[in-house]
């Protein structure tokens, strides 16, 4: 790809429906799969496609997020030349923009001007998915579109492919055009620009309820979502936490389960996604759950159906049980005992 | 740049003979253990955990993984600006090229890199052990006893006494003799290869040390032996707690079950103790529904679609259909096929067991095997 394509991460995204696990926040740094992030899945998609810099725009409670990605170094984006750059706009208010805000990027202009490469990629960082990048930047080089939006069975992915200089253009002049974002653009059918599609054949999903959180992690379970998410050749990079190895203890019982490092389980996992340093004790059950990081699920618990948020404590002796389709949220670092239960 | 209170030496150049094809190449302290880590990752994160953030390492045998492995050290938070980890591998000069002969003469070529950082106390250590171990206690201990050198000691098994060196120390742990491998012991404390030394009294007894034609240039046989002569002032620093040397196939198998054991002492999950290593970044682990996971330590990227009884496994382990494994250790990136059935070995690195194979119940010895990719066509 020789370096022709900027990477730009929209993380300014809320959903309301995601509320209980984005309040303490960004959508961007939600846990999924045991041992990610959601940004993960969008930022090593770019950096394998060969992208080398890579401009994240937050706006929600982005601690966690910057947390998450430090200096990038993970990613490999610790570079003297180009990297990865963290553009925060604090005094834009534009809550009800869509994905590629004119406006957050006017602010951050000089990114766009001193950056070298010629093409811009612009994405969400809602979507799970493996995906490689230099096809489509090939096809919208052939094809001279001004746009090339990424799809899947003719729904957009909300990434889009452009060449930098008109992405300026559009910046430059978007109080005359009106459009306030990228999204703005496509859902204009009077607009100006060749839009071209490229359509993705690999696994996607988008993230934008609890309802759909949930679902997007039981289907890790099925082996081709499973192998399709995680090839070896596409590896999917995270902050990495130095957990030792999963301890499986005497008595445990675990069966279609996906688990994460530094977990000690003593009790039984059916059906679940279990994340680094948890928990599971004696006679236990968890079954078609979420587990997040560190959480500690005591003895003698029964869950089902439940996502247990970051550092959530179960007292000996809780049953907890949601649905398939409404799954029971525990919010991050609470405590659970067996007599508060609902 | 500013003085050192105390720069780690540690000797990594061990060639692990007894480890058969596991060290073939690959030295010692690069050989995988515990399901994720490699054995040198103990003594480096003791280190980062100590404090001590200049490490020199000393390579010699085999040092391609072992140096890439230890790149700039940032796994072990020792990539530092001033200090950190730098490998020291034998280097010539105009004369000869100096091989490192003995523990003492692999220091001794590295006066220079000790002058440079100019530290009040070197710490002396080997890559060839699991343990965890404060050095920043010994060190205040060395300094209450106002010693010339300190060592670690840990106490053995009487009746192993035989396979160690021995120190006979006073009521006040000073050391009055130093034994090495006796048939008849006096102590059971055993020298745990850990050393610190007031650097200008090693720089001295190395400098004579270099001079001596008939010396083998060792700590334990030439070294210590001299500064006892000399009536220095030599202390046992007690040390108890899991120390182990995996120099055998059979105490590598054995160290690697000790972990699986729940109230074993080497406490990996401690949170204020981590052992660092590098992170390989596969995805979690996939249990699969027909699979069993009992007693066992499992690294990610492993999928599991058989049977795993009382065994570690390394990252990126897969492990397929109709399968047992039992009591075994299977290192990184292993594919074993259907219907294996594996008991007490332990099988290398990025191999592939074919269906069918079955090795257990071994009657010409009770040890651990260690399959090769030469050994395993005659199990398929």
């Amino acid at each position: 790809m020789n370096n022709r394509l900027l990477g730009v991460i929209d993380a300014t995204t809320y959903h309301k429906g995601l509320d209980e696990l984005t309040l303490h926040r960004s959508l961007a740094a939600v846990p999924f799969a045991g041992r990610y992030r959601l940004i993960d899945f969008i930022l090593s998609n770019m950096v394998n496609s060969g992208i080398e810099s890579v401009a994240i725009f937050p706006k929600y409670q982005y601690r966690s997020l910057m947390d998450h990605l430090g200096s990038g170094k993970n990613w490999d984006l610790d570079r003297k030349r180009d990297g990865l750059f963290f553009f925060p706009s604090p005094m834009i208010d534009s809550s009800n923009s869509g994905i590629g805000s004119f406006n957050h990027f006017a602010a951050n202009i000089d990114y766009f001007y001193r950056s070298s490469q010629d093409y811009a990629l612009i994405a969400n960082c809602y979507t799970v998915c493996n995906i490689d990048f230099s096809p489509v930047l090939q096809r919208h080089i052939q094809s001279g579109c001004d746009i090339t939006s990424i799809q899947q069975l003719n729904q957009p992915l909300e990434m889009y492919l452009v060449k930098k200089d008109l992405l300026i253009e559009m910046i430059q002049t978007r109080r005359q055009t009106g459009y306030t974002c990228i999204s703005d653009i496509m859902a204009d059918i009077h607009q100006p620009y060749t839009i071209c599609h490229y359509e993705y054949k690999g696994e996607a999903v988008t993230i934008d309820s609890v309802h759909s959180y949930f679902q997007a992690s039981m289907e890790l379970l099925t082996p081709d979502v499973w192998k399709n998410l995680f090839s070896r050749d596409f590896p999917i990079y995270t902050k990495v936490k130095d957990e030792p190895p999963t301890r499986y203890l005497n008595g445990c019982e675990v069966k279609n389960a996906i688990v994460a490092n530094g977990c000690q389980i003593e009790g039984k996992v059916e059906n679940s996604i279990i994340a680094r340093g948890v928990k599971v004790g004696k006679n236990t059950i968890v079954r078609n759950s979420v587990i997040m990081q560190k959480c500690e699920i005591q003895e003698g618990c029964v869950l089902d159906s439940v996502i247990l948020d970051k550092d959530v404590k179960i007292e000996t002796g809780t049953c907890l049980t949601g649905t398939q389709s409404v799954p029971f949220v525990v919010k991050k670092g609470s405590i659970q005992g067996a007599l508060m239960n609902s | 740049m500013t003085n050192k209170k105390c720069v780690a030496m540690l000797l990594a150049g061990g060639k692990g003979s007894r480890l058969n094809s596991l060290t073939k190449d690959l030295a010692k302290p690069a050989v995988p253990f515990g399901g994720k880590y490699r054995i040198i990752d103990f003594t480096l994160s003791n280190c980062t955990n100590s404090g001590i953030d200049t490490v020199g390492v000393l390579t010699q045998y085999q040092p391609l993984i072992l140096n890439s492995y230890i790149g700039i050290g940032s796994a072990w938070d020792l990539d530092r600006r001033n200090g950190g980890v730098t490998v020291l591998p034998p280097y010539s000069e105009s004369s000869e090229v100096k091989w490192y002969t003995g523990t003492a003469s692999a220091i001794y070529q590295n006066i220079n890199y000790l002058e440079q950082h100019n530290p009040e106390y070197v710490l002396i250590l080997s890559g060839d052990h699991i343990y965890k171990m404060n050095y920043d206690l010994m060190l205040d201990y060395h300094i209450n006893k106002e010693a010339d050198a300190t060592i670690s000691v840990i106490e053995v098994p009487w009746h192993e006494t035989n396979r160690f060196g021995i120190m006979n120390t006073s009521v006040d742990m000073r050391i009055e003799e130093f034994e090495e491998k006796p048939e008849q012991a006096k102590n059971n404390l055993a020298s745990m290869g850990i050393y610190i030394f007031k650097w200008s009294v090693l720089n001295e007894f190395l400098q004579k040390d270099n001079q001596n034609k008939d010396s083998s240039h060792d700590f334990g046989k030439d070294i210590i032996p001299e500064m006892l002569k000399l009536n220095k002032k030599l202390y046992a620093y007690p040390f108890s707690g899991y120390w182990k040397d995996v120099g055998t196939v059979q105490s590598l198998w054995e160290a690697n079950m000790d972990l699986l054991d729940e109230n074993c002492e080497l406490n990996l999950f401690d949170q204020n103790w981590r052992i660092y290593s590098v992170n390989p970044n596969h995805p979690p682990q996939y249990i699969s529904p027909q699979a069993k996971v009992k007693q066992s330590l499992v690294n990610e990227g492993c999928t599991i679609e058989g049977k795993v009884i009382k065994s570690v496994l390394f990252q990126g382990v897969a492990i397929d259909k109709g399968s047992v494994i039992k009591e075994s250790v299977v290192m990184p990136n292993t594919r074993i096929g259907k219907n294996v059935i594996l008991e007490k070995v332990i099988v290398p690195s990025n191999m592939v067991i074919p269906d069918g194979t079955v090795i257990k119940e071994r009657k010409e010895t009770s040890e651990a095997l260690l399959i090769t990719p030469d050994s395993i066509c005659h199990y398929a």
